[in-house]
């Protein structure tokens, strides 16, 4: 077996050679992206600064002062609809869902995951041995992998 | 000075540095996101769209949140967004199919410039990068998407496990499982890249 992440006998956690020569690969074919795309990008990232720079409508139309004038009742509104929540019995709902939220989402993930559920079909024991080794250093091997990549 | 033009004053500080904090993240991610939703698109107009859409969805909803929560946000909004034009290409595709007279708007012309190589290698070495690079391509393309997803945010754009797991929105179970997928897939297709 190749050394890297696929090998569940490492005790490091290297990025293999595959890892390291498509980084190269794909860095290289960012360094070939045209002019006109990378003037395009550029005047998209403008537009959106600008777009963060402008206020919303709502806030336009109201002003600052209309905002300061706005604000208690806003608070107000959101007090009363807690209220009506608490009241009406609204935690029943959720209960459920509180016991163990992580659990749901993790069989929702899933199920809704054809490539989890092929890789469940599978009996991979390969991969939950990697997995297993991984551990809390899941993500400094990802962060080691791909280190270099970022700038 | 009057305490409120103080106030201003500071709020327009504030405003500034944030818009400068903005465009340099997007400067720092503009290219990588590209590369990435044309992975995923294989249209290079397609893929500025979806660049264009991330960058503004962000920049109106999320630009006042914490600056380490941008890169993992906006890769989420760059992923629906490609998911969304993906869907969308397929139901056009269905109803394109019906017509009888129909031109593939899929298929757009390959500009010889853009194409062209790095001038400062040697003949042999551009020539085998030039290989290497649509052998990568080729093989990324047939990943399926969560896998190619996986990889390409945690090898190019350099995500750990715990961001890459925001920005595609699955546990991190998942994304361990997808990029271990990906790279089983790629090094039966790709096996000499490990020479």
């Amino acid at each position: 077996m190749n050394a890297g992440e696929g090998d569940p006998g490492r005790t490091t956690q290297l990025p293999s050679g595959l890892e390291v020569r498509s980084r190269l690969i794909l860095e290289e074919g960012l360094s070939r992206i045209d002019a006109p795309t990378r003037s395009r990008l550029n005047q998209a990232r403008q537009a959106a600064v600008a777009a963060a720079a402008r206020p919303s409508l709502l806030a336009r139309w109201l002003g600052p002062m209309g905002r300061q004038a706005l604000m208690p009742a806003g608070a107000a509104a959101v007090a009363v609809l807690v209220a009506v929540f608490v009241l009406s019995g609204g935690h029943q709902l959720t209960a459920s869902v509180a016991d163990n939220p992580a659990s749901a989402l993790d069989v929702l993930d899933l199920v809704t995951d054809d490539d989890a559920m092929n890789l469940m079909e599978d009996n991979d024991s390969s991969f939950y041995e990697w997995a297993a080794a991984q551990g809390d250093g899941s993500t400094q091997s990802g962060g080691q992998a791909a280190g270099g990549a970022t700038t | 000075m009057p305490a409120t033009s103080r106030g201003d004053t500071l709020l327009n500080d504030t405003a500034e540095a944030r818009s400068r904090a903005l465009n340099q993240f997007l400067a720092s991610v503009e290219l990588k996101a590209y590369k990435i939703a044309q992975a995923g698109l294989r249209h290079q107009d397609d893929a500025l769209d979806a660049v264009q859409d991330a960058m503004l969805q962000l920049a109106r909803a999320y630009s006042n949140r914490p600056e380490e929560e941008w890169k993992p946000l906006f890769y989420r909004i760059l992923e629906n967004r490609i998911r969304d034009m993906q869907r969308r290409r397929t139901v056009r595709g269905r109803v394109m199919a019906w017509l009888p007279f129909r031109r593939d708007e899929d298929e757009e012309d390959v500009d010889p410039i853009a194409q062209a190589p790095s001038p400062d290698l040697p003949p042999v070495a551009r020539l085998e990068l030039d290989e290497a690079m649509t052998a990568l391509d080729g093989a990324l393309e047939q990943l399926p998407d969560r896998q190619r997803q996986a990889f390409l945010l945690r090898n190019l754009e350099g995500l750990d496990v715990a961001q890459t797991a925001k920005a595609m929105g699955c546990s991190e179970g998942s994304v361990k499982t997808h990029y271990f997928r990906a790279l089983q897939a790629l090094r039966q297709k790709l096996g000499e890249f490990e020479q």
